[in-house]
């Protein structure tokens, strides 16, 4: 069963909230194994859904992975997904002679090899391996801010670092299938800087090619952008793809009323906000009002509108699945 | 002979060559130096800035805009210097110690300048420190910060509380922004302003330098 068909059939509302962080307050791992060590995704995906019977189970969301594995210097750290540091690419003769790195390179193995693994859990979960967009990437390549100008300044970088990131995705995409992964959750956040002009040419075009050569039936791609807005809507759906997930900034009750039904639609509760600035409580209020405000709406699965930060307490996301619990009642 | 509008256009389109052109022109020309600023500048940058926030522009326009406007600035700036016209006040701005984001940042930093401000970019994962010696060294008396992640946000109270330490916090002013930052946030720090916007946060300046 594809992703959507999973949620459409569902006789109750799902939840997938974006959650590694909390996890690793169950089995005691730093972040720092999560993003080098696949056996301990793994175990933080286990205690997860041991404590909340989700459906779902997710490879981490660790965006530096793909860059590092062009070339791109990383910052580690333990509390912290790593970060890219610097520019690996600051002029079109270095792009033009960038070279494709293969899935499994670099750290993409413990990706991957956490796949495999969670395919293992019992239950069998609906397992999402977690990546990156083809833009977002790009623009690690040669610096997010650099990139914002660069779409309009230079558009032939932009486009020649594109190709290559859409070709490194694509075989990485095949290769998660073939570990065995249901679906992908295709993070885009720098896009959602972009006019909807730019996000369509430098984002949705390229995750359509991308999308066209790597999905089928078996594997369904989630594509999230944390910061558009519902202005930006119309050129993401350009992608053609049938689920997405987005961000606090999206308007989730206006983007509904524009899909068609049996396009999927998650999110958008603000990670920082509700899920670690709000006492639990407040979490689940929040998490209860978005669910009233999509009732009906069966193609829409409540989330968090990003990747939860490494201190959301786990009594939030406790929270969080007692409200869908109530919802359902 | 220099069409001033052209300056306005070229900094609004985000063009760093004509703006640059058309102010070297105008100085030939024998235009005044503050008057390409405040007549031509300004009102480019906070016609950027209105744009920006009804979503006609976007980051990139508006990076664009603030790169062209620099441009003209560098060679505006010493004639300004050299015939003693302050600048309306000189900013310190940092992303705090701790987070690498700028975006937000820069286009803050644009919008300050493009409001008359002289603008101090400290960069980011900026230490109490280095705040401490652009007030001190670079005569800074707004301290702009910036936070994007709820795990950098304490660096911003440890900033102002270093300023205290000190003995600098009575000679500036200081504005707090970012995604997650809130009035109830910046009140409880103990700063003096707050902008959920890169507009706002001119406004902002402003109005804590009236206080
Ligand atoms: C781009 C981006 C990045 C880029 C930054 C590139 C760069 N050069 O800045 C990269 C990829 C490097 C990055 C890294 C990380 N990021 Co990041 N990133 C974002 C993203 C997508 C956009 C941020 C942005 O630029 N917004 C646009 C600007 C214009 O908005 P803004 O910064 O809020 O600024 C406006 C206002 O707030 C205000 N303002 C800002 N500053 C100031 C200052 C003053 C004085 C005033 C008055 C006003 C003001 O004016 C601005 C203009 O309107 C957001 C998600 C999102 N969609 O928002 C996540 C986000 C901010 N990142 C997040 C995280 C977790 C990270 C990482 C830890 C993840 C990782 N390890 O990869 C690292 C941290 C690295 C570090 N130590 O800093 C989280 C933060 C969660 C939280 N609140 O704790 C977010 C929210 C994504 C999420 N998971 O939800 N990130």
């Amino acid at each position: 069963m594809n992703f959507n068909q999973l949620v459409l059939n569902s006789p109750r509302r799902l939840a997938l909230p974006i959650s590694m962080s909390p996890g690793l307050a169950l089995t005691g791992a730093k972040v720092s194994d999560i993003v080098t060590n696949s056996q301990a995704q793994l175990d933080a995906q286990a205690a997860l859904q041991q404590r909340y019977q989700s459906p779902f189970v997710l490879g981490a969301m660790d965006l530096s992975v793909e860059a590092e594995a062009f070339g791109c210097t990383i910052a580690v750290s333990d509390s912290e997904v790593p970060t890219v540091t610097g520019r690996l690419i600051t002029n079109q003769e270095q792009a033009d002679k960038l070279a494709v790195p293969q899935p499994g390179d670099r750290r993409t193995g413990v990706y991957l090899e956490a796949v495999r693994l969670l395919r293992q859990l019992p239950g069998q979960p609906f397992v999402f391996a977690g990546c990156i967009g083809p833009f977002s990437l790009a623009a690690r390549l040669v610096g997010v801010s650099e990139a914002m100008e660069l779409t309009i300044a230079e558009p032939e970088l932009m486009h020649t670092l594109l190709e290559k990131c859409t070709d490194f995705l694509t075989n990485y995409l095949k290769a998660f299938r073939a570990a065995g992964a249901h679906g992908v959750i295709m993070a885009e956040p720098a896009a959602g800087l972009l006019s909807p002009r730019g996000l369509s040419a430098y984002s949705s075009v390229y995750v359509k090619r991308l999308a066209a050569e790597a999905s089928d039936e078996a594997l369904s791609i989630v594509l999230h952008n944390c910061g558009a807005k519902l202005l930006h809507l119309p050129a993401i759906l350009e992608t053609g793809l049938k689920a997405y997930h987005f961000g606090a900034p999206m308007d989730i009750v206006g983007a509904l009323g524009k899909v068609a039904p049996d396009v999927i639609l998650c999110g958008n509760l603000d990670p920082a906000g509700v899920f670690v600035q709000s006492p639990p409580a407040e979490t689940t209020a929040k998490t209860a009002q978005l669910l009233a405000a999509t009732a009906g709406h069966r193609n829409f699965v409540i989330s968090s509108g990003c990747d939860l930060p490494p201190n959301a307490p786990l009594a939030s996301l406790d929270a969080f699945y007692a409200a869908v619990k109530t919802a359902n009642q | 002979m220099a069409d001033l509008n052209q300056l306005h256009d070229a900094v609004l389109n985000g063009d760093a060559k004509t703006a640059k052109a058309v102010t070297e022109q105008a100085l030939a020309a024998g235009h005044e130096p503050l008057k390409l600023v405040q007549d031509h500048m300004m009102p480019a940058m906070s016609e950027v800035g209105r744009r920006f926030e009804c979503n006609e522009y976007f980051v990139p326009e508006l990076l664009l805009a603030a790169r062209a406007m620099k441009g003209s600035l560098e060679l505006l700036r010493p004639l300004l210097a050299a015939k003693g016209n302050e600048p309306v006040g000189r900013v310190a701005l940092g992303t705090v110690k701790g987070d690498l984001h700028d975006i937000g940042k820069n286009l803050v930093g644009a919008m300050l300048e493009g409001g008359g401000y002289e603008v101090i970019d400290l960069g980011v994962n900026v230490t109490p420190e280095q705040f401490i010696a652009a007030i001190k060294d670079k005569k800074a008396n707004i301290v702009a910060i910036s936070a994007l992640l709820t795990t950098t946000m304490p660096a911003m109270k440890t900033t102002i509380d270093a300023l205290k330490a000190a003995g600098v916090r009575d000679q500036v002013k200081i504005i707090v922004g970012g995604a997650p930052i809130t009035q109830t946030f910046a009140d409880e720090i103990g700063a003096d302003g707050f902008s959920e916007s890169a507009a706002g946060a001119v406004s902002a300046a402003r109005k804590v330098c009236l206080a």
